[in-house]
Order: C-alpha cells, then sequence, then structure tokens
C-alpha cells in the first residue's frame, strides 16, 4: 500500500515536471528562439493559455502528499523553508508575466515581461533541479526527523550540507540542460516560421548535450551516494525505469532524426519520466536520506498517513485522476495545432 | 533576545493571516460572480439575444484575471501548511491532507480545465458546450470552497477523527468528515457571502456606466442581474446561515460566542450590544447601547435563555484578542444589515422602474462595492480569531502548531518578500481591470492578447 502511494505521488510529480518543464524549457530559450517582438508573443501564445492547468498538477501533488505521506511534506517543507519561497515567488512572478505581458500591447511593457517570464522559467528549472540532487544526496535529518538548511555551507556533499554543493549544483544544470531540451522539443511541435526553425536546431544540440551530462551525474551520484546503486539493482522498478529511459531515447532519437516532431516530443516527455522514476526507485524506501547518520533517514513507512487515511485516498483518488485524465483529452484537443505569429489570431486588440 | 521577534508563533500566524486574507479576496468574488456567467450563457441558449452572450463575455474576462491572482496567490496557501505549520501537517495531515487533496484533485482540476475555454473558446465550443464550460467553472469553484471549508469546519469543530498510537490525528470515518455539520453551515454562509460580492461588484459597473451614460443595454442588465441577486444573497447571509453561524459558535465554542459579544458575565437574557467597547482589563463593555434579551434569542432560541460570559471560563482558554474579535463580529453584521437595506430600495426602484434615473442611489451603489470584501474579511477574522487558542478547537493548540525548525527571521523576511511581491500584484490587478472596464464590453475580439493559438 506504502510502496503504490509513492509510486502514486511519483508518478503525479513526474506528470508536473513533465507538463510545467516545457514552460521552464521554452522560458530558458525564449530570447534565443525568438529574436522579434512577434515571436516573443507567439513563444507566449503556444504555452500562455495552459500555464495554470500545468501548475494545477503541482497542487493536486502537494495536496496528495498531505494526505498520504504528511509527516514528510511537514519536514521536508519545514527544511527547505527558503528555497521553497523561491519557488513559490518564481511561480508567481511567472504566471503574472504570462497573463500581464499579453495585456498592453506596448514593446516596453511587453519586453519586461518577458524578461521576468525568462528569469522565473529558468530559476524554477534551476531550483527544482537541485532539488532533485538534494533528494538524492539527502540533507541533515537529525534524529527528531527535522532539518533546516543553509543555502550552502562548504560545497561538500557530506555532514552539514546545505541546499547547493557541486553535487547539487551539477544536477540542477542537468536539470536546466533538459529541461531546455524538452521546451526546445514542444516548441519546435507547437510553432511554425523562425521560431521553429530556431526551436528545432536548439533541440538537436540540445538533447546532445544531455547524453554526456547524464553520464556525468550518474558518476558523481555513485560518487555522492554508494549505497544506492547496490540497493537499486534489487528493484524490478528501477530497471523497469532503465528501460523506459533507453526505449525513449530511441522514440526521440527517431524523432529527432526522422523530423517527427510529435515523436520526438513524446519521446522527449518519456524520457523525462524515465530518469525521474529511476531516481524515484532508486532511492526507494528511504524518502530522505539523512547526511549526518543513517539511522536518522526517514524511509515512506516512517512518514506515511495512517491505514484509514491510506484506505479512503485509495478510494477516492482514482475516480479523480479519472476525471483528471478525461479533461486532459479535452484540453488538448482544445489547444492542438500549430500557434503561428500572425498577430490577428493571438488576438491582439 | 529582541521580544518583538521571540514568539515565532505570532509570526506565523501573521504571515498565514495576510497571505489567506490577500488569497481570498479573489476567489470570493469568483464563486459570486461564476453563476452570473452561468446564468448570461443561459439565457443567451435560451433566448438567442447577442446582449447576453457579450454580457458574458465581458465579464468572463475580468474573471481570467480574479482566476490567475487566485491561482498564483493560493499555491502558496497550500504550500505554508509544510513550511509554516510543520506541527500543524504531522499532527494532523492524515485528515486535513484528505480534504487537500480532494480539492485539487476534483475543484481544481476541473476548474483549470475549463476556464481557458470559458474566455477563449466561445467560437470552437458553440453555444452549448461553452455554456456548460461556465457551468463547469461554477461547479469547480464552489466544490473548492466546499472542500476548504471543510478543513476549516474540522478546526473549528473536529468530527471523524481519532487518535493513533504515535499521539498523531487518524481519520476514522471519511464520511462524517465531510459531512461535518459545522461545514455545512459555514459553507451555506461563506458561499451566500461570495454571491454579495459578486453582486455588489456586477450592482457597481453597472451603475458606472448609467452614471456616465454609456453601454446603456449593458448597464442595465448588470443593474438588474446585480441587484436582484444581491437582495436574494444579503437576505440569505443573515438568516438563516449567519443565524445558524452563530448558533454552532453557541453550541461548541460558548467562549468565543462571549467574547465575540463582549459578553463578561453570564446570565440569563443576554442582550446583543448595538454599540460599546470591551474593555478587558475592567472586564466590562463600556458605553453599550443594548437591545435586551436578543442574544439569548439568537444563540439559543428563546429570550430567556442563559448565555455564558467570559467569567465562567478560565482565562487561558479566552481568545487571545477579545477586541478585535468583537469588533470584527460587531462590524460583519453592521454591513450585513446595511446590505439588505440597500438591496431592498434598490430592488424595489428597479421593480417601478426607477433605478436608471434615481442618481443618489446609483452613486451609493457604485461605491458600496468594496465593503462585501470588507465583511468577508471581517467574517473569516471572526472565525479564525475566535478559535484561538486552538489550531484544532479542544485538540491542538496554535501555539503547537508552527514549525519549530523555522526560526522567526525566516518567517517575517518570507512575510515581507509576500507583502512586496502581493503590493505588485494589486496594482497590476487594479490596472488590468481598470482597462477591461474602460474598453468596456462588446469589445471586437473575445479574446485576451497573446493567448489565443490559431488552430
Ligand atoms: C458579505 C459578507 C458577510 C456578511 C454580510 C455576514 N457574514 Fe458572517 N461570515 C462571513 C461573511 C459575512 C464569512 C466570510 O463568510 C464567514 C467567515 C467564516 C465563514 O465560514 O463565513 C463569516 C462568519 C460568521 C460567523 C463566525 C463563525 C465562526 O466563528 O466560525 C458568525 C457567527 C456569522 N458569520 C454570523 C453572521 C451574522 C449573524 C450576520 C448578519 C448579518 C453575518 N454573519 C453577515
Ligand atoms: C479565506 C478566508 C480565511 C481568512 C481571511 C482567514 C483568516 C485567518 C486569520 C486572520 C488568521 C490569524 C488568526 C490569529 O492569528 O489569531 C488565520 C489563521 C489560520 N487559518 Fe485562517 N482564514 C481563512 C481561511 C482558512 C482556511 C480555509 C483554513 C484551513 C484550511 C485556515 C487555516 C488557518 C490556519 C492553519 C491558521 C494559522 C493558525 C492560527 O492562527 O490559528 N484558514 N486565518
Ligand atoms: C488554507 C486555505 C486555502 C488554501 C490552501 C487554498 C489553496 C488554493 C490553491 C492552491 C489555489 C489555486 C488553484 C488552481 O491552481 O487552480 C486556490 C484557488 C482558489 N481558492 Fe483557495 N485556498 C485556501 C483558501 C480558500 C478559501 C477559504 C476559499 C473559499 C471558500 C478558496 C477558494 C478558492 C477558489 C474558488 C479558487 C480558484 C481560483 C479562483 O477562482 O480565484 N480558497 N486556492
Amino acid at each position: 500500500m506504502i510502496a503504490s502511494w509513492y509510486g502514486i505521488t511519483g508518478f503525479m510529480l513526474i506528470i508536473y515536471l513533465a507538463l510545467d518543464g516545457r514552460n521552464f524549457g521554452a522560458g530558458i530559450l525564449h530570447w534565443l528562439v525568438a529574436r522579434t517582438p512577434e515571436e516573443r508573443r507567439q513563444v507566449i501564445a503556444a504555452i500562455g493559455p495552459l500555464w495554470s492547468w500545468h501548475e494545477v498538477w503541482l497542487v493536486g501533488f502537494g495536496g496528495t502528499l498531505l494526505a498520504v505521506f504528511p509527516k514528510l511534506l511537514a519536514s521536508a517543507f519545514a527544511g527547505y523553508y527558503l528555497a521553497l519561497f523561491l519557488i513559490l515567488w518564481c511561480l508567481i512572478l511567472r504566471g503574472i508575466s504570462l497573463e500581464v505581458g499579453g495585456h498592453i500591447n506596448d514593446r516596453m511593457w511587453q519586453a519586461f515581461w518577458d524578461f521576468v517570464f525568462v528569469l522565473a522559467n529558468a530559476l524554477l528549472a534551476i531550483l527544482f533541479g537541485a532539488a532533485a540532487g538534494n533528494l538524492a544526496r539527502g540533507v541533515p535529518l537529525d534524529s527528531n526527523g527535522t532539518f533546516s538548511m543553509a543555502f550552502f555551507t562548504d560545497f561538500t556533499p557530506r555532514g552539514y550540507v546545505g541546499l547547493l554543493d557541486w553535487y547539487t549544483v551539477s544536477v540542477a544544470i542537468f536539470a536546466a540542460v533538459i529541461l531546455a531540451a524538452h521546451g526546445a522539443t514542444y516548441l519546435t511541435l507547437k510553432t511554425e516560421g523562425p521560431v521553429h526553425d530556431r526551436s528545432a536546431s536548439y533541440a538537436r544540440v540540445l538533447w546532445a548535450a544531455v547524453a554526456p551530462l547524464l553520464l556525468v551525474i550518474s558518476v558523481e551520484s555513485a560518487v555522492v551516494r554508494p549505497d544506492l546503486l547496490g540497493d537499486a539493482i534489487h528493484h524490478p522498478c528501477w530497471w523497469l525505469g532503465l528501460l523506459l529511459v533507453c526505449a525513449a531515447a530511441i522514440v526521440l532519437v527517431s524523432g529527432l532524426a526522422t523530423r517527427r516532431e510529435m515523436r520526438a516530443f513524446i519521446g522527449s516527455n518519456l524520457l523525462l519520466a524515465g530518469l525521474l522514476a529511476t531516481g524515484a526507485a532508486a532511492i526507494f524506501p528511504v524518502v530522505l536520506h539523512s547526511t549526518l547518520a543513517p539511522e536518522n533517514s526517514l524511509t515512506a513507512y516512517e512518514v506515511a498517513a495512517g491505514p484509514n487515511s491510506l484506505a479512503y485516498a485509495a478510494i477516492w483518488w482514482p475516480i479523480s485522476f479519472a476525471l483528471a485524465t478525461a479533461y486532459f483529452v479535452f484540453v488538448s484537443r482544445q489547444y492542438a495545432g500549430k500557434v503561428s505569429v500572425k498577430r490577428d489570431n493571438q488576438g491582439f486588440y | 533576545m529582541n521580544s518583538l521577534f521571540s514568539d515565532p508563533a505570532v509570526w506565523n500566524r501573521i504571515q498565514f493571516a495576510f497571505t489567506i486574507t490577500y488569497h481570498y479576496l479573489f476567489p470570493q468574488f469568483t464563486m459570486g460572480l461564476a453563476w452570473f456567467l452561468v446564468y448570461w450563457k443561459w439565457r443567451a441558449l435560451r433566448t438567442g439575444a447577442e446582449k447576453y452572450n457579450q454580457a458574458a463575455r465581458f465579464w468572463a474576462k475580468i474573471f481570467g484575471l480574479n482566476f490567475a491572482v487566485g491561482v498564483v496567490t493560493g499555491i502558496p496557501m497550500e504550500f505554508q501548511f509544510g513550511t509554516n505549520w510543520a506541527g500543524f501537517s504531522k499532527y494532523a495531515g492524515s485528515v486535513i491532507g484528505q480534504t487537500l487533496a480532494m480539492e485539487g484533485m476534483f475543484a481544481f482540476f476541473l476548474e483549470s480545465a475549463f476556464i481557458g475555454a470559458l474566455i477563449w473558446g466561445e467560437k470552437r465550443l458553440g453555444p452549448r458546450y461553452h455554456f456548460l464550460a461556465a457551468l463547469a467553472v461554477a461547479l469547480g469553484s464552489w466544490l473548492s470552497g466546499y472542500f476548504i471549508l471543510v478543513t476549516n469546519a474540522f478546526m473549528q469543530h473536529p468530527v471523524g477523527y481519532h487518535i493513533e498510537a504515535d499521539g498523531s490525528l487518524g481519520i476514522d470515518s471519511l464520511s462524517t468528515y465531510l459531512l461535518n455539520p459545522w461545514a455545512w453551515v459555514q459553507f451555506a454562509h461563506n458561499q451566500m457571502a461570495a454571491l454579495v460580492t459578486g453582486s455588489f461588484v456586477v450592482a457597481a459597473l453597472g451603475a458606472f456606466y448609467t452614471l456616465r451614460g454609456i453601454h446603456p443595454v449593458q448597464a442595465k442588465l448588470y443593474l438588474r442581474a446585480g441587484t436582484v441577486m444581491g437582495l436574494i444573497a444579503s437576505v440569505l447571509v443573515a438568516f438563516p446561515t449567519g443565524d445558524q453561524q452563530a448558533k454552532l459558535v453557541g453550541k461548541y465554542q460558548p467562549v468565543t460566542l462571549a467574547a465575540m459579544e463582549g459578553r463578561f458575565v453570564g446570565g440569563p437574557r443576554a442582550s446583543v450590544a448595538l454599540i460599546g467597547q470591551p474593555n478587558i482589563a475592567t472586564r466590562q463593555l463600556e458605553n453599550p447601547i443594548e437591545v435586551p434579551g436578543a442574544l439569548s434569542f439568537l444563540a439559543y432560541g428563546h429570550f430567556g435563555s442563559n448565555v455564558r460570559g467570559l467569567d465562567e471560563f478560565p482565562q487561558e482558554s479566552w481568545p487571545d484578542n477579545i477586541e478585535l474579535l468583537y469588533y470584527s463580529f460587531h462590524l460583519m453584521i453592521t454591513l450585513g444589515t446595511v446590505f439588505i437595506l440597500l438591496m431592498s430600495y434598490a430592488s424595489f426602484q428597479h421593480w417601478r422602474g426607477r433605478l436608471e434615473s434615481s442618481t443618489s442611489l446609483l452613486w451609493v451603489l457604485m461605491l458600496a462595492f468594496p465593503f462585501p470584501y470588507i465583511a468577508n474579511t471581517l467574517g473569516w477574522m471572526t472565525a479564525e480569531l475566535g478559535r484561538q487558542p486552538w489550531l484544532i478547537y479542544g485538540l491542538f493548540r496554535t501555539s503547537d502548531g508552527y514549525s519549530k525548525v523555522v526560526s522567526s527571521g525566516d518567517t517575517v523576511f518570507t512575510l515581507i518578500g509576500f507583502v512586496g511581491l502581493y503590493f505588485v500584484l494589486g496594482v497590476l490587478f487594479l490596472v488590468l481591470v481598470g482597462r477591461e472596464i474602460s474598453h468596456g464590453p462588446g469589445g471586437a475580439s473575445p479574446a485576451v492578447p497573446g493567448k489565443e493559438p490559431s488552430v
């Protein structure tokens, strides 16, 4: 039961990151793929109508996490206090930049909000990357199951670690690159004209960069957490994740090579999902690893809600998820198709 | 240590109070307005008259702006349970997490999936499906109100839980928890209050356009819908829902009721003070003007009923800010009464066909729209201050709930961050709504720029 809930909450987080990751990536590339004000509006239009639909998956994830792993949420969110507020503020700024940027048709106004858009999205990609690095590396959990952390301490991934050290920084960089690649793949699918062409070439370059970086991260992870791999090879889910990564890479590369944009984008989503699933399976059942003493680490079993809560959630969650999937189909159909630079069909007044 | 910062609980409370009060400025309006959109879309479907579509199209844009701010300010609320209230989440997460998760999964998914279709999908969807999109958004927003109010009702009057071996709460019966009688009353009262806000804003804009002599057809529509709905909702807010709220408080939180009424000494034939200032030091209500027996009647249904006073409870169990609680409650009721009077008169004039020509009434309607926001905020202050010193009434104290690992300096810092960010957000919101209002209904394009992808 608890393992399935770990899977389900992980799955929701993966959906969120795959959905919003394209926005982070599009934000990072905004100035590179779109050169004129019209092209910049085109990028915004490619993601604009859906940002709240994407963000709501984070809300669904957060709520579900509180319901099934309350003690994890309590410990982790309080421990990552300032980092989480940075994420929240970036989410607020990102939402505002999308909402208000287009409302006034003025170059300076839009240039300013484009800047906010780029900054907030880039920071979000980096912060989520650093968070993933933190989950793998561990946090200075004490014997009460609580921790609080500075932004950085001595940049080494052991003992009293900070949010940032050489390991989490490299994961953050990796996250920014892979999300940029994801975003480029999405923009290739979603736009036409010069933005499309530039996105397509960025996608190829960035995906080519992902491969060596992934290798570096894997080696680094093995150095920072030598215990992980030994455990992971006994988890069938870890092997499944790995399989997914390989399959996704094939889909992605064949999509890129044959310019089948939809196929490439599906591959890109699956690759993100596969990497995250592999990571999640590797750390299970520890959800918060202590860098101070292994016995302080918290496992999913220790942080889970009582059996009744899990049983009730097992009733309503599938229903709500089925509904969400139905809305998903509706939303995807509503916004299918490419966005062009033509002003009128972006609805300027 | 500097005493201002020595109690982190205070700063966590101020931060939560600030962010939630700000957040709630937006949902109270969207929850109220949603049914106006449904109504206009339905009329358009029935009569085919373009003016209803035009009204729905225009207000959908205002709705969209409110919704966006509601979303960006709502996400921090969700996170704050973990960041600032870790003790509370650890203790009660298994219970309150159920409704917070259901809110996200059932309500927010529904609302965010259809909001785009409501604002930009009119052409693509056709009249019938566009009506359904409006309905889905309205249902989603009320459903989210319900789930969050169940959460709050549990904090006011916990039901359906048990205590686990490790001392934290577990859920005993999901249906008991979801059907908490407190939640139903609170939902009814709160949603009526949201409709009051929606109605006053709609009527105010109708009055504004009428006074300026522009958009006459639309203005008439807004005035009519706003005053009629405003009257119905204002009456329902006071009776039976507000009355039932007070009865619940009297039944389950008697010390809160005594504090809300500034009632220091108990006894039968309790009066309601129309005016008066509570003085904690001397333990009396100063300069009171009272209606004898009214409180006994309101709280328990008989003029002679005994209403307990604060003197009958140990002082540790008193809400910690009796003055603010008292003023909030009394001002809410005063405003509620004024709303009924104003909307009755406006509806009467409307019925006589004189509303559009009563200039001074139109001025009052136009300037009245901030007051439902004030009344809603006061209502929440009443509920939340009255709950003190408990975070979950009778079970868990506020002073045990905040995150012990977070220093008050961090909390103050993030509070200042929110104040700054929300100030900017508020200014932008007002500018953009102002622009929509000056563009007026009937603009050629139903779309918001940069948003409408080609198909
Ligand atoms: C337009 C806004 C508005 C108006 C005019 C009123 N209320 Fe109200 N009231 C609210 C908006 C509100 C609210 C914001 O919706 C609250 C806060 C918590 C809740 O669920 O509803 C609330 C709470 C609230 C409470 C506190 C419950 C608690 O402690 O948990 C009581 C006793 C009343 N109301 C009673 C009344 C009465 C007798 C009114 C007579 C006119 C009245 N309210 C008018
Ligand atoms: C939108 C309307 C709401 C408003 C305006 C509001 C207002 C407030 C205020 C003024 C406080 C500070 C009380 C004090 O420090 O004495 C507070 C505290 C709090 N409220 Fe609310 N509240 C609202 C809804 C909710 C809901 C729906 C929940 C639960 C889901 C909730 C949970 C809390 C918590 C956890 C605290 C902090 C602990 C405490 O001080 O009791 N609030 N709120
Ligand atoms: C502690 C209390 C609260 C939390 C944690 C919270 C959380 C949230 C979140 C995360 C969102 C964004 C949803 C999205 O992405 O679509 C949101 C929006 C919303 N909230 Fe709150 N909220 C709280 C209080 C309230 C209260 C008291 C109400 C009403 C009774 C309310 C009603 C809404 C509605 C209707 C929306 C939809 C957006 C809108 O229409 O403006 N919320 N809230």
